[in-house]
């Protein structure tokens, strides 16, 4: 028998049990993901303008370069002040344990902060466009697994079944390509065209579209799969109590930027796609958050 | 030598003197506990009884805890124990996450992850665990599962079809067993668990290690 006609059977009803934690992965390993979405989805993006619209891109190689620093340090300061040890930090470099996720994303993200600084170094003191564009080719493809991690972070933690690994690699790279074009395109100002941030909405509104309907697959579907998933995903159905943020988040990050994109294409609007950009960023760090509460909800024993 | 737990529940009455010498035992701090008792209630009124389960870290042969770790702090002794190693432990948490079982939990005063080692400082002196010598009635069996002498395997012999673990869909193969167990003492998804109030207190939650 499932557990819900058990339920319906028994009218089984815990009396008494030791309190159960709290939220273990807080709003600070929210902000770790989204900072990582931007530091790493400007990357692409600006890897995509200099192929593209390279003559409109070159002027943003430095402060894209700055821009994915200081997301990428937001990241990582947020990782540390979740730590409950946090200056044992060290203990990843110098007992690395190779099967978790949170060892290898740890060395990548250092690998990641380097060559961001050789970047910057290269665009800032050597003035070197050629060289900058041969390393940030390497830059590209290392940002990708960096992107990833954390989908095989949370796709490791077997008890919560709501985070699978194809779904979740999908959403953080939807997730960096929506922060990156969204943040390009507030970032862009008068050094890029409406053609280049004409091609950013376009990434933006793909990566919006492409993410909403992740999130209702998994809505809709998920529970026919799995009886955890059914019982984390009642948290945002009917009054579950992130029902709110949860629709708040999805037409904030997917759907309102989809038909502002799609109108600012039709007006030739810029302020319509910076309106699209603003609402998706902000609006990714309530989805990212709903999405790590919710299994948290659930008693494990 | 592979050390393995089994739990009669039949035998089981709930009394809590695992819980209580456990946390003597290892000094567990207040509002945490390597062991714990679960009582639920079954039935509607006359027709109702009462289960008690006891729960612990299930020492899984593929233990998610341990693959998780960044820094190998939990690790496996030759024995099959999952172990900690609290000096090294960085308090990332990944391991509470990755627990099916809810058996992880961060320490509030070292604030670093803890759990059930089935007292691994004692097997090393040849003596039981705590909650195995406290336990009135035996319903805790502990021994090597790859001693077939041994009251533990004898113990899933004599009682084959009747031997459970928890979430075995998991795949964490835990070396930790129930006799006369059901989906009820066993899944957490197979009761309710209201907000607000028990038998004793009225507390459903509490923060994470003293953090956040």
């Amino acid at each position: 028998m499932a557990a819900h006609e058990i339920l319906t059977a028994t009218n089984a009803i815990v009396t008494l049990d030791v309190a159960l934690p709290g939220t273990v992965w807080p709003w600070l390993v929210t902000v770790n993901m989204w900072a990582k979405s931007i530091g790493t989805g400007v990357i692409f993006m600006l890897f995509l303008l200099l192929r593209k619209h390279p003559e409109q891109a070159g002027s943003l190689r430095f402060s894209t370069t700055v821009v994915s620093l200081i997301f990428i340090h937001i990241f990582l300061l947020f990782t540390l002040a979740d730590l409950h040890q946090p200056f044992r930090m060290w203990h990843i470099f110098f007992y690395p344990h190779v099967t978790s996720a949170i060892t290898v994303g740890a060395w990548m993200a250092t690998a990641f902060v380097g060559l961001l600084f050789l970047l910057a170094f290269l665009s800032f003191i050597k003035k070197d466009n050629a060289a900058f564009d041969k390393t940030l080719v390497w830059v590209t493809i290392l940002a990708i697994p960096v992107t990833l991690y954390t989908a095989g972070l949370m796709a490791q933690c077997t008890a919560r079944e709501l985070w699978q690994m194809p779904t979740e690699s999908a959403q953080m790279m939807l997730a960096a390509l929506l922060a990156g074009s969204a943040t390009m395109i507030l970032l862009g100002g008068s050094k890029l065209n409406y053609e280049a941030k004409s091609t950013l909405g376009v990434v933006l509104g793909l990566s919006a579209l492409f993410g909403f309907i992740l999130y209702m697959a998994e809505y809709i579907f998920g529970p026919m799969k799995a009886e955890e998933v059914a019982a984390v995903l009642e948290y945002i159905k009917g009054d579950g109590p992130y029902t709110v943020m949860f629709w708040v988040g999805q037409w904030m990050t997917f759907l309102l930027p989809m038909l502002l994109i799609v109108l600012s294409r039709s007006v030739k609007s810029e302020n319509l796609l910076k309106l699209a950009a603003l609402l998706a960023l902000a609006g990714l760090w309530i989805v990212k958050h709903v999405w790590l509460m919710i299994p948290q909800l659930l008693p494990m024993s | 030598m592979q050390l393995g737990f089994l739990v009669d529940l039949h035998l089981c009455m709930g009394c809590k003197g695992c819980e209580i010498a456990c946390k003597v035992e290892n000094e567990v701090p207040l509002s945490t506990w390597r062991l714990r008792v679960k009582y639920v209630d079954v039935g509607t009124f006359p027709e109702t009884k009462r289960t008690f389960t006891p729960l612990r870290c299930n020492h899984c042969e593929n233990a998610p805890c341990e693959r998780i770790c960044p820094v190998s702090a939990l690790h496996y002794l030759e024995n099959g124990i999952v172990n900690i190693d609290k000096e090294r432990c960085i308090g990332c948490a990944g391991c509470v996450m990755a627990c099916p079982y809810g058996a992880i939990y961060i320490d509030p005063q070292t604030h670093t992850a803890d759990k059930c080692t089935y007292c691994a400082h004692r097997v090393a002196s040849s003596m039981m665990p705590a909650c195995v010598v406290a336990c009135p009635v035996q319903a805790n069996i502990f021994g090597d599962l790859d001693d077939a002498t041994s009251n533990i395997s004898k113990y899933i012999q004599a009682n084959q079809g009747n031997v459970q673990v928890r979430k075995p869909e998991k795949g964490t193969n835990p070396h930790h067993y129930y006799v006369n167990g059901g989906n009820v003492t066993l899944n957490p998804l197979a009761s309710h668990r209201v907000d607000g109030h028990q038998l004793f207190n009225k507390i459903t939650t509490l923060p994470v290690g003293g953090h956040h």
